[in-house]
């Protein structure tokens, strides 16, 4: 009886060297791909357990200058710091750039005084100058020499609902904050003006803040959220690479109205304020290194400017208040 | 590798299956973990990059604002966001720390452990801690082109590392889990194919051992007749369960193609029942191994029993060989000796086994070797039959053979010659007596005719001799001359009377009559004449002989003749014993004469009763008195032989001190009482090796 074995077809000897060979080459390659498994990045040693306490320093005292935060932070740093630093050099003041977060933010640091020279839109301007006596004493000048500006009323273009000012009672409305001038109190003049009231809308809602109000309207009627939005004029144009521009329909343009104003604090040392006044003045779009300054803050030059130049915001303001 | 070799085959199964599966999970566990850290790694440096971005974007208007508890509330929603971020701060343009995640104080070597260049985009620093390892990740906060200040977010990675490890241990344990799965796998289908493989080979063993009924495939469910409804009893396949109907030749089914070769197996290969019982390659060559065994049963049984009756016919033929008492051989083409017989290796005086593979018999002379040579060439040429006779000498002694060649055709070819050789040496022999008989009995015929003319001339010749001397005076010499006529003419006519009593049979008178008294009558005639030369007669003479038939004068011939010879075979001084008696097996009486005188040479012996054979001189004898006594004991159906030399219990001579080395001859001669033939007496008229005879005869 012969036992049955099974043989490979090459002999063992030769099926060992085959297995060596195998296993180095097998071996190599491990070694060779775990070799590029060393961490290769500089380390740093570092001593976690010295502490020491963090005191905030105060920031140095300084004329404060802060933006009416219609939009964010940021837009407000980029749009201004450039001319915060001319108003600097060209006074020798030590200025600062501060940022309140809401409008009310803003008004009430005006009145603690924390905020020296106020930039702001004439409604806001209006409430300060009621409030803490602040005063206007420039306006600035925006695209040709426009030195007023005005409010619009928008729907969507394919609401069938809305072909006469009767047509928008009942429905929902956006404006961009109660204390807005061309996103609120112009066009609610012009719906006031139309015989409708505050309780003649379904609903009235505000823009969430901060920064960014305006588009954020744009967009609730654009979405169908809303059915009218009240914006001031041109914002549709920063939207135009967004949004498609014929889905909107302008219902309605409010009347011309005083535009942004500079107001100084109650306090604020006179002389101070002259040098800064005359700064502002000063600018000049024809000046490279001024036209940068005002490009930046979306300006094309800065008049002077006084209270009474508001008394007509001052008079709708109240008008609407009163009416509602 | 020897140890390798020597695993079973489940062994080597599994010993494979382990290896790639090692193989493969080391190389999975290598490049995983290799891929996996550079993931990680990876991963944890755009969570991170994500991370600081975000924060650096969120902190802007903080940063801006100043509102330190908005920037502490974002670092600490960063670090709780997930447990491995160590911790986040955010410094401003001159590297103040404004904000922190640490409980107790700042690190202070932190504040410049990853310092970034004002044109930097991000960087990322790698901090070891002694407590764990801490990617920081530094990012500027700018609005537009200018820098507010840095955001630090560290990320821990040992949550990546502990990740990792988790995923190789996964890893490791899958493998080793898909490793027992697949050894488990590895073994039952192993064992499925060692069980087979080992009931495969116990089969081969017990094939081995000679045990053909075997059964190694599976019995079907459905067999082809099942499947098929046949119901054909002549169809090979038809109710054998041990073998697969593509396997058999000759099956009836009307898809199937003739024979066992490829084409039917292509064929079956489209059949449904080679489609359902097919099984795969272990089932297919078990069941081969089926058909294998039972094939190889039925060839053994085959061929067993062809062995049996070709054992009995080589049996037979041997046999036949055996007792054939004639030489037989066969030679191949070359004329090597292929085959003999015992007889034929006796003859030879050799053994079997040295006579194959030679060309020459040892007992041929260098003649007949060279002849029988040449015959068996013509044979082998021509195809031709041959038969002769060959004389023979061996040992001295001749022996005639009858050789019969012929040649041994396998087809059309001549492949060797068939020799038969009788001894034919007796027959020759009788051969031989019978040319001689007929040979004397023309003689005879011839003497007898010849006799009968001369005769009446010689009774005249013989009349007128005598009746001359009876008128011619005594003393002439014409007397002489005529005594001497009539002496010769005697002679001559004792020769006729031989010469007619040998040719011619007359008549026997035959009688009842007395044995002894016609012999003593005889002897009474004789003894005188003997007595003369010193011979004496001794006659022993049974009495109470029962009577025979026979003629007595004929007989007394026979007696007479027997006493000459033996007279004449003494000579002078000898002793004739004369002896009567009755042989009671055969029924023969028996009269015996025996004498002391110089015998009969053995060669002689034969030819003792031949006509005219005779040692006497010429004139002395005519060779024709034994020859006619052998004719009359014949007609009396009786037989006469011859001995010498003679039994020696003759008293007579030894007393008598006459010479004892004459050897001397007895003849013996039978005849029955009755006239019906005896069976006895066939052949004994014969000579035989042991009869011997005188030398002499009577005239």
């Amino acid at each position: 009886m012969s036992p049955i074995s099974f043989q490979f077809p090459v002999s063992s000897s030769q099926l060992g060297k085959i297995a060596r060979r195998s296993l180095l080459v097998f071996f190599a390659v491990a070694c060779a791909f775990l070799s590029g498994c060393g961490d290769d990045e500089p380390v740093k040693k570092i001593d976690l357990t010295k502490r020491e306490e963090i005191t905030v320093i105060k920031p140095p005292a300084a004329v404060t200058y802060a933006y009416l935060p219609q939009y964010s932070h940021n837009v407000s740093y980029q749009r201004h710091h450039r001319l915060v630093e001319y108003l600097s050099q060209a006074t020798g003041l030590a200025m600062r750039q501060v940022f309140p977060d809401t409008f009310d933010e803003h008004m009430n640091m005006v009145g603690r005084g924390e905020i020296d020279i106020s930039f702001c839109n004439p409604y806001v301007y209006v409430q300060i100058a009621k409030r803490y006596g602040a005063r206007a004493f420039a306006r600035i000048v925006e695209g040709a020499g426009e030195i007023n500006f005005r409010g619009q009323v928008i729907c969507r273009a394919d609401n069938p609902q809305i072909k006469t000012p009767a047509d928008l009672k009942g429905k929902r409305l956006i404006a961009v904050d109660a204390y807005s001038a061309g996103g609120y109190l112009y066009p609610w003049a012009w719906l006031l003006e139309q015989g409708l009231r505050k309780r003649d809308f379904q609903e009235i809602a505000f823009a969430p803040g901060p920064g960014g109000k305006q588009e954020k309207v744009v967009m609730a009627v654009y979405s169908g959220k809303y059915d009218l939005g009240l914006i001031r004029e041109r914002t549709l144009d920063i939207l135009a690479d967004k949004i498609d521009l014929k889905q909107i329909r302008v219902l309605a343009h409010s009347r011309w109205y005083p535009g942004w104003v500079y107001a100084a604090r109650r306090g604020l040392d006179p002389a101070n304020l002259a040098k800064i006044k005359e700064a502002l003045l000063a600018l000049d779009m024809k000046n490279p290194e001024h036209r940068q300054i005002l490009e930046k803050a979306r300006f094309t030059g800065i008049l002077p400017a006084s209270d009474a130049d508001y008394e007509a915001v001052r008079r709708l303001a109240e008008a609407v208040e009163s009416r509602g | 590798m020897q140890i390798f070799a020597k695993l079973s085959f489940r062994g080597k199964i599994n010993l494979g299956i382990v290896t790639v599966i090692l193989i493969f999970g080391m190389v999975l566990y290598l490049v995983v973990s290799r891929v996996a850290a550079t993931a990680m790694t990876g991963e944890i440096k755009k969570r991170g990059m994500n991370l600081s971005v975000n924060l650096a974007g969120r902190a802007t208007n903080s940063i801006l604002a100043m509102d330190f508890l908005r920037l502490k509330n974002m670092a600490d929603e960063v670090v709780e966001s997930s447990d491995d971020i160590a911790y986040a701060f955010i410094q401003d343009v001159r590297g103040q720390v404004l904000s922190h995640t640490f409980k107790s104080g700042f690190p202070s070597e932190l504040k410049d452990a990853n310092p970034i260049s004002p044109d930097a985009s991000s960087k990322i620093q790698l901090l070891d801690t002694d407590d764990e390892m801490i990617y920081d990740f530094a990012l500027p906060v700018k609005v537009g082109d200018n820098r507010l200040g840095t955001v630090h977010v560290g990320l821990s990675r040992a949550k990546a590392e502990a990740a990792v490890r988790r995923l190789l241990l996964t890893i490791f344990g899958v493998s080793a889990g898909v490793g027992l799965v697949a050894l488990a796998m590895g073994t039952l289908f192993a064992s499925t194919v060692t069980r087979r493989l080992d009931v495969l080979r116990q089969s081969a063993d017990e094939m081995i051992k000679g045990n053909l009924d075997l059964h190694v495939s599976p019995l079907l469910k459905r067999n082809c007749w099942d499947i098929r409804e046949c119901q054909n009893e002549a169809c090979p396949a038809y109710a054998d369960t041990r073998r697969r109907c593509w396997n058999l030749p000759g099956t009836l089914c009307p898809d199937c193609r003739e024979g066992n070769g490829a084409d039917k197996l292509a064929a079956c290969k489209e059949c449904l029942v080679h489609q359902l019982n097919a099984g795969d390659e272990i089932q297919s060559l078990a069941e081969s191994f089926d058909v294998m065994a039972l094939t190889l049963d039925a060839h053994i049984r085959e061929l067993k029993a062809a062995e049996k009756s070709l054992v009995r016919q080589q049996q037979l033929l041997r046999t036949i060989l055996d007792v054939n008492p004639d030489l037989v051989s066969l030679q191949d083409e070359n004329l090597v000796f292929q085959a003999v017989n015992p007889a034929f290796s006796q003859f030879m005086g050799l053994p079997e086994s040295e006579i194959l593979g030679q060309t020459k018999v040892p007992v041929c002379t260098s003649d007949q070797a060279r002849e029988n040579e040449a015959d068996n060439l013509q044979i082998l040429q021509s195809g031709g039959h041959q038969s002769k006779e060959v004389l023979v000498h061996k040992n001295g002694e001749k022996r005639w053979f009858h050789l019969v060649k012929v040649p041994v055709y396998d087809g059309d070819r001549i492949t060797g010659i068939l020799t038969a050789a009788r001894d034919i040496t007796e027959i020759k022999q009788y051969q031989e007596k019978l040319i001689q008989s007929m040979k004397m009995e023309q003689l005879g015929k011839l003497a007898g005719g010849v006799a009968h003319e001369i005769n009446t001339p010689l009774c005249v010749i013989l009349g007128y001799a005598q009746m001359l001397l009876e008128d011619i005076p005594q003393d002439t010499e014409s007397y002489e001359f005529l005594q001497l006529i009539e002496k010769q003419a005697q002679i001559c006519r004792r020769i006729v009377g031989d010469l007619l009593s040998f040719s011619r049979h007359i008549e026997s008178r035959m009688a009842e009559m007395d044995l002894n008294q016609s012999v003593t009558e005889v002897l009474d005639l004789v003894r005188h004449t003997f007595k003369q030369n010193w011979i004496e007669i001794v006659p022993s003479l049974v009495s109470d002989l029962p009577a025979i038939v026979g003629d007595k004068e004929k007989l007394q011939q026979v007696w007479l003749n027997l006493l000459n010879n033996a007279a004449d075979s003494i000579g002078q001084d000898g002793v004739i014993r004369v002896s009567t008696g009755i042989d009671p097996q055969s029924n023969r009486v028996q009269v015996r004469v025996a004498d002391n005188g110089s015998g009969i040479a053995p060669e002689n012996l034969k030819k003792i009763f031949d006509p005219f054979f005779t040692t006497k001189a010429p004139g002395g004898g005519t060779g024709l008195g034994l020859s006619v006594s052998f004719g009359i004991i014949q007609d009396h159906l009786g037989s006469i032989t011859a001995s010498s030399p003679a039994p020696r219990e003759l008293p007579a001579a030894a007393e008598e001190g006459q010479d004892s080395q004459r050897p001397g001859a007895e003849f013996l001669v039978e005849l029955p009482v009755s006239r019906e033939k005896s069976v006895t007496d066939t052949f004994s008229e014969l000579p035989s090796a042991e009869m011997q005879a005188v030398d002499q005869k009577t005239a």
